[in-house]
């Protein structure tokens, strides 16, 4: 029911305040590509100073795992992206099983990334707890896997509060809260979850796919 | 006051089998011995996926103009933090 949006104070309409609280929710996730993108960069400076231990360290990732983790990630975008389109729509219903669909394979993508660190922590990979490397690189490889660890870490944390975000929601959708004319938290929400996979999008090639040619 | 209207389901779709064409290109490409070109294949497949999630997924195709400026300084900025960085890493 239209009737039912409230417009606070400083609005002239519901059209201005949906418009504000994009705005707001696109600076919030500027932020968030300058905190990811100085990690980046830090990547990118270690890198640099040292290639050849760089294509050595991420053949020593698992790129099975991380491919399908890929898939899964990029799947409940699509998922997230028709819950949001339902919510719009007034499909209750459908945005709910959407919802419901995006937690699980956001629960999914953690448990394969925990499957990952227990593997990389089985091969001696994990930094300041029982890294081991062989031959002349070893100071670039264990410097490559404290950019893996703290950037997929720092990821995976991000995927955490998407999946209790998205919970929240889901909540909020079966007690009705949304209608076509009220959808904001769940847009907001959307936003988050697909800039989560945008990251991990970088993330993907830049750990897992280096020097697996040679 | 009236509802928005919403892209297709179809669109959306469409994008996410693009998204899986472009992973398993970059993962099949990662393969190949291409030399330096590798990395820049993979980077360019990443903005590729990101531009597909930000443009449909994140509704910027149909976006208000305030709203994609405000996304791509983000990431104009990240180009300056990367740009300058680089002056010095690689000039060392």
């Amino acid at each position: 029911m239209a009737s039912a949006v409230v417009v606070a104070r400083q609005f002239d309409d519901t059209d201005q305040q949906r418009r504000a609280s994009d705005l707001g929710m696109w600076v919030f996730l500027a932020t968030e590509v300058l905190f990811f993108g100085a990690l980046f960069v830090a990547y990118t400076a270690t890198r640099v100073h040292d290639p050849a231990a760089f294509e050595i360290a991420s053949r020593l990732t698992n790129v099975t795992l991380g491919s399908i983790n890929t898939g899964v990630l990029l799947t409940s975008s699509l998922v997230m992206a028709l819950a949001v389109r339902s919510a719009k729509l007034g499909l209750r219903r459908a945005s709910i099983v959407f919802m419901g669909a995006t937690i699980v394979l956001g629960i999914a993508f953690l448990a394969i990334k925990g499957t990952e660190y227990w593997l990389d922590y089985a091969g001696h990979l994990v930094p300041a707890i029982n890294f081991s490397h062989p031959g002349p690189h070893a100071g670039g490889v264990e410097n490559f896997f404290y950019l893996y660890f703290f950037m997929t870490g720092v990821h995976s944390l991000h995927m955490l509060v998407g999946i209790v975000t998205v919970s929240v929601l889901l909540i909020m959708a079966a007690r009705g809260d949304f209608t076509p004319w009220y959808f904001t938290p769940v847009e907001l929400g959307g936003l988050y979850w697909h800039l989560i996979d945008i990251v991990w999008v970088f993330l993907y090639p830049l750990l897992y796919l280096v020097g697996r040619s040679s | 006051m009236i509802a928005h209207p919403v892209p297709a389901a179809r669109t959306y779709v469409l994008v996410w089998v693009a998204l899986m064409c472009l992973l398993a290109l970059t993962l099949g490409s990662a393969f190949l011995p291409l030399g330096s070109l590798n990395s820049a294949i993979n980077l360019i497949i990443a903005v590729a996926k990101a531009l597909l999630v930000a443009f449909f997924f994140m509704h910027l195709r149909s976006a208000h103009y305030m709203l994609r400026i405000a996304a791509a300084a983000g990431f104009f900025w990240l180009a300056i933090l990367i740009c300058l960085s680089l002056t010095d890493f690689l000039a060392r």
